[in-house]
């Protein structure tokens, strides 16, 4: 364990784990925001089964869904600010004029990326089981599936944009406008039943909608999802190929 | 722009200072130099390497402070020292020590001030055991106090045998630092040399001004015939006299001689500033032998 913190992507792991719990946006957007709405929106609408929610019970069904909203703050709020913000002060090119190896960074992103959405969801978990209890895993290979490809692919995504966006402000805005929308319309906003056909459309196609659904309908015995999960592996495999590219040093 | 023929040698154990004035080429240079930026292009090497193609190789030979850099605003000082140290580095505590952060090791680098964050920079520079270390605009946007901190820094670094190569627009920080300056403009180097060198060749001449009202001819005659004296000018009671430097004290003893030495006089002594200037204006004159075509690259 020791011989592999030494290595450069090994100490980068370990200096941004702890720069991680001491930044706010990350303590706020993806550790409590996804606890707090579940806890409000899982009451809301009670814990019988409903046919609004294909004949689950709606607290279940925010759990399931609530997961993905963990994975969705982290790629599109977390990680775009983050790389932004390093890119915007200079912190690449003194890592790069430091000698560190080119995929270091990236690899450093990748592992705290998904070390953080694994905390995460083992908090939200923590907390949803007392209130609302865990819904029964009908099909635990594709959700562990799908999480694990939404994981990387969310994770290569805020990668992305963080390559891209050219300052921590710009990103910030850019990572809200894409993540509240898309958390509103697929994963932890009202359900389906009540949207209206138009905003169906739009939330079908969405990254979010794709991860929610490949998790959610697995775990609740609602359908394998194929077409989501499908889907989602294709955007995983795009955004990582993409990414892995511009995070080089 | 492109770097043809800039020969750049930086002798080992010498402080070697990068001048000239903004977008002369000095951080594309070292930006190039560390392989941060690809030449468009020419050969380069650095300790014998490409610093493109042979990177990996390159970089831990070379500590650099960059300009326009940061760290992250919540990174404690012990934690930067751990991040950036490989196998080989020395001793963090005791850098730290030396370049008086051993207080502030836990503290957050958004919390340390602008001298502080550069001595920081110097550490981190150095811990690895560099066989060349690079500094641009050390103190840029630095109080004369933290000016001096870091100055007293680097001459640390030169008393124990390390090579630098520092680029800098500050003439006072060149002149107080380095062994040997290269003056660039406009991607090209101009001159080379150590800065009293560059002084003498391109700012040699000396200034000296005082008040005389009624100055006698016969005074402002003798000091026209002293040895050295380029010109005098007189502008109704203010006299100005030009000259190489050792007419400072020919005019002073002429002065004296005369009777009571004018309250105001005053005496500028040709610096590395005035040299550059001189060079800069040679250039525009086409008066200066330009040595070498520097042309920067891609990032």
């Amino acid at each position: 364990m020791s011989t592999a913190m030494n290595t450069a992507a090994g100490r980068l792991i370990g200096a941004e784990l702890k720069l991680m719990t001491r930044d706010p946006l990350v303590l706020t957007f993806v550790f409590a925001f996804p606890i707090v709405t579940m806890l409000i929106i899982g009451g809301a609408f009670g814990t019988k089964p409903n046919s609004g929610f294909e004949g689950t019970n709606p607290a279940h069904w925010y759990v399931a869904s609530y997961l993905t909203v963990v994975i969705a703050a982290v790629g599109l709020v977390m990680l775009p600010v983050h790389l932004a913000s390093y890119r915007e002060r200079g912190v690449l090119r003194r890592f790069a004029a430091a000698g560190f190896p080119r995929w270091s960074f990236a690899v450093a992103q990748l592992v705290v990326g998904l070390i953080t959405i694994a905390v995460a969801c083992a908090l939200l978990l923590a907390v949803a089981a007392p209130v609302y209890g865990l819904p029964a895993l009908h099909d635990g290979w594709r959700v562990g599936m799908a999480l694990a490809f939404g994981a990387v692919g969310f994770v290569s995504l805020g990668v992305l944009l963080g390559t891209l966006l050219p300052s921590a402000r710009s990103a910030q805005a850019v990572g809200l406008l894409l993540f509240f929308p898309s958390f509103l319309l697929g994963a932890g906003g009202p359900p389906p039943h009540v949207m209206g056909s138009v905003v169906r459309h739009i939330a079908g196609p969405l990254p979010l909608t794709l991860l929610t659904n490949a998790v959610r309908g697995p775990w609740l015995g609602l359908g394998p999802a194929s077409g989501s999960l499908a889907g989602l592996v294709l955007l995983t495999v795009a955004c990582t190929a993409v990414a892995a590219r511009r995070a080089v040093l | 722009m492109v770097v043809d023929g800039l020969d750049l040698d930086v002798p080992a154990g010498e402080i070697v200072g990068l001048i000239g004035a903004n977008g002369a080429g000095k951080t594309t240079t070292v930006e190039c130099v560390q392989g941060l930026r690809r030449p468009d292009a020419g050969i380069l090497r650095v300790l014998g390497y490409d610093p493109v193609t042979q990177a990996g190789e390159l970089r831990p030979l070379i500590g650099s402070q960059l300009q326009d850099s940061a760290l992250p605003d919540r990174l404690r000082v012990v934690e930067a020292v751990g991040l950036f140290g490989t196998a080989r580095a020395r001793d963090g505590g005791e850098l730290l020590e030396q370049f008086g952060l051993a207080q502030r090791r836990r503290s957050a680098f958004g919390s340390l001030s602008g001298g502080e964050r550069q001595r920081l920079f110097l550490v981190l520079a150095l811990l690895n055991r560099p066989r060349l270390v690079i500094l641009d605009e050390l103190t840029q946007g630095l109080d004369p106090a933290a000016r001096r901190d870091v100055w007293a820094a680097v001459r640390q670094l030169h008393d124990e045998g390390t090579t630098v190569l520092l680029v800098t627009h500050e003439m006072d920080e060149a002149e107080a630092l380095c062994g040997r300056v290269v003056a660039m403009r406009a991607g090209r180097v101009l001159d080379a040399g150590a800065p009293a060198d560059l002084v003498d060749r391109h700012a040699g001449t000396a200034t000296i001004r005082f008040s005389m009202p009624d100055a006698p001819a016969l005074l402002l005659d003798q000091v026209r015939r002293l040895d050295g004296v380029h010109e005098v000018e007189r502008a109704g009671a203010r006299v100005t006299v030009r000259g190489t430097r050792p007419v400072i004290a020919h005019v002073g003893a002429a002065l004296v001689r005369w009777g009571p030495v004018p309250a105001d006089l005053s005496v500028h002594v040709p610096t590395l500033e005035d040299a550059l200037l001189g060079l800069l204006d040679g250039a525009d004159a086409g008066e200066v032998a330009e040595h070498g075509e520097l042309v920067g690259g891609r990032k």
